[in-house]
């Protein structure tokens, strides 16, 4: 009740304030016009907009993922791989991957490789340090017990410390997948000649804010089913485990 | 699990690269235009350092920083707690957090120099939106998950208003605002220099961008240097802090 009346109260309240001259609406265009405008299809090809940025965001998750599991999983089980990679993987983890555009854009030209590894990377510092993390904190019980069972080598990896750390591998996914989309946007914004970033981009430097607006709601919608459906994902595939972390 | 074993091999891996990085470069084995070796890149900061370029771009990005940190974080908690505690406010801003939140935060620039002039301010509010929904969902859900007989005691022995708030919600939560503040910090400089290098003429972010459009590559790799820098001083200078300053709470997110 609440959670519809809210949203719905705020645009009627920006819909009034647009059409009244409250709000300039040459700069925020009442609600009812950037729906129409995103209706009419932005007076472009926003489908083929929408699928370069999900297919950028795609394989940039992609890029990261398959590589960044396997290492976090090694990482979290033998110590002399952790002592190798760890050096490395804490000294790049907080460094905002965006930095690496213009490097990336020298090595590999001005174009979708580019553009598209800088989301890898953004997304697989965070996927491989959860993923370690998930085999790291695992309840050491859980191991004794798979051993005195006669678990060893792949049958332990496979059916006790996978699982285990499936939870924490989930997560990381889902943020990576987060981070990774607000890499590919930016690059879109700051730099490509298309996708939905670069749409906001062009509105704005035409000044066309409903055109600007609805490029927003597009993203966040974009940005919503992509989490969103991560976390529903996760639910289903771990029924058993109790979701507690917080975003 | 601590990171036991061979810490030897943590300074001496690094150092490896470096000299074969080095060595590559001057052999001819990496371009050199492209890849400027380790010895040059230190010859270059040292020399950015020295002429001041460096320290003025820096204090500008950390000056930005710390505003919109500061902003979110005030701000973040505040509506982090109300949310927590008042099940009615929650459940009117979460659909439309919902939708804003995943927005990258860079999209905001446009958005926020309608509202107010461009330049600093715009800046900053930018770099703060994300930070501040981090802050303001992982504030909630430590208000969420404390234990509803400390809440229950509080109220029974007359704590009200402030008192129940800084008193009993704000220290139950603290773990877990600490946590949104950390992820906070970390958007926030990703988020600054990205906003740097579209909308700014200063900072590190413009003077990266800058550096890669007149092709100064060696420029480019020293103020890649200190943007790394940067972040793994304020992410490991914050994890420090909480365990000087909050050594009974844990980080609950790695």
């Amino acid at each position: 009740m609440t959670a519809v009346a809210v949203p719905l109260a705020l645009l009627a309240l920006w819909e009034a304030a647009s059409r009244l001259g409250a709000l300039s609406p040459r700069y925020f265009p009442p609600p009812t016009a950037i729906g129409a405008t995103l209706a009419g299809g932005l007076g472009g090809d926003v489908g083929a907009e929408l699928s370069v940025t999900f297919a950028r965001l795609g394989l940039a998750f992609a890029l990261a993922a398959v590589p960044a599991v396997p290492l976090g999983l090694l990482m979290g089980m033998f110590r002399p791989v952790r002592a190798a990679v760890d050096p490395y993987i804490a000294l790049l983890f907080p460094v905002p991957k965006i930095a690496l555009l213009p490097f990336l854009m020298i090595l590999l030209g001005v174009g979708e490789p580019a553009f598209v590894l800088t989301g890898a990377i953004s997304a697989f510092f965070q996927i491989t340090i959860s993923t370690q993390a998930g085999v790291q904190t695992m309840d050491p019980r859980l191991l004794d017990v798979g051993r005195n069972y006669g678990a060893r080598g792949l049958t332990l990896f496979r059916k006790v410390i996978l699982p285990a750390a499936l939870p924490s591998i989930f997560t990381g996914l889902r943020l990576g997948v987060g981070l990774a989309l607000v890499a590919v946007v930016a690059v879109e914004f700051i730099t490509a000649k298309s996708g939905l970033g670069h749409l906001v981009h062009r509105h704005w430097q035409m000044l066309l804010p409903t055109e600007m607006f609805a490029a927003f709601a597009l993203i966040g919608a974009l940005g919503l089913l992509v989490t969103r459906g991560l976390r529903a994902l996760q639910r289903r595939a771990l029924a058993w485990q109790e979701s507690t972390d917080p975003l | 699990m601590s990171r036991r074993g061979a810490p030897w091999a943590a300074v001496v891996s690094p150092v490896l690269l470096l000299l074969v990085w080095e060595w590559a470069s001057a052999s001819g084995v990496l371009r050199e235009a492209l890849f400027p070796r380790p010895t040059t890149v230190a010859a270059t900061l040292a020399r950015l350092v020295a002429d001041g370029t460096l320290a003025s771009h820096t204090l500008t990005t950390l000056g930005r920083i710390a505003w919109a940190f500061a902003t979110a974080g005030v701000l973040g908690i505040a509506v982090g707690l109300a949310m927590g505690v008042w099940r009615r406010f929650s459940q009117g801003v979460d659909p439309v957090f919902a939708v804003i939140y995943p927005i990258p935060s860079v999209l905001f620039l446009p958005l926020v120099g309608f509202l107010v002039p461009a330049g600093e301010v715009a800046v900053v509010a930018t770099t703060a939106v994300t930070s501040f929904f981090l802050v303001a969902y992982t504030t909630a859900h430590g208000v969420r998950q404390m234990d509803r007989l400390v809440m229950d005691a509080a109220v029974h022995f007359g704590a009200r208003g402030w008192r129940l708030f800084a008193g009993v919600l704000l220290p139950g939560a603290l773990p877990f605002v600490f946590t949104g503040l950390r992820l906070g910090l970390g958007y926030a400089l990703i988020v600054v220099i990205a906003v740097e290098i579209v909308g700014a003429t200063t900072g590190l972010g413009a003077f990266l961008w800058l550096s890669w459009q007149v092709l100064k590559v060696d420029d480019m790799y020293a103020t890649f240097v200190v943007i790394a820098a940067l972040g793994a001083v304020l992410s490991y200078g914050l994890a420090a802090l909480r365990a000087r300053l909050l050594p009974w709470i844990q980080d609950v997110a790695q």
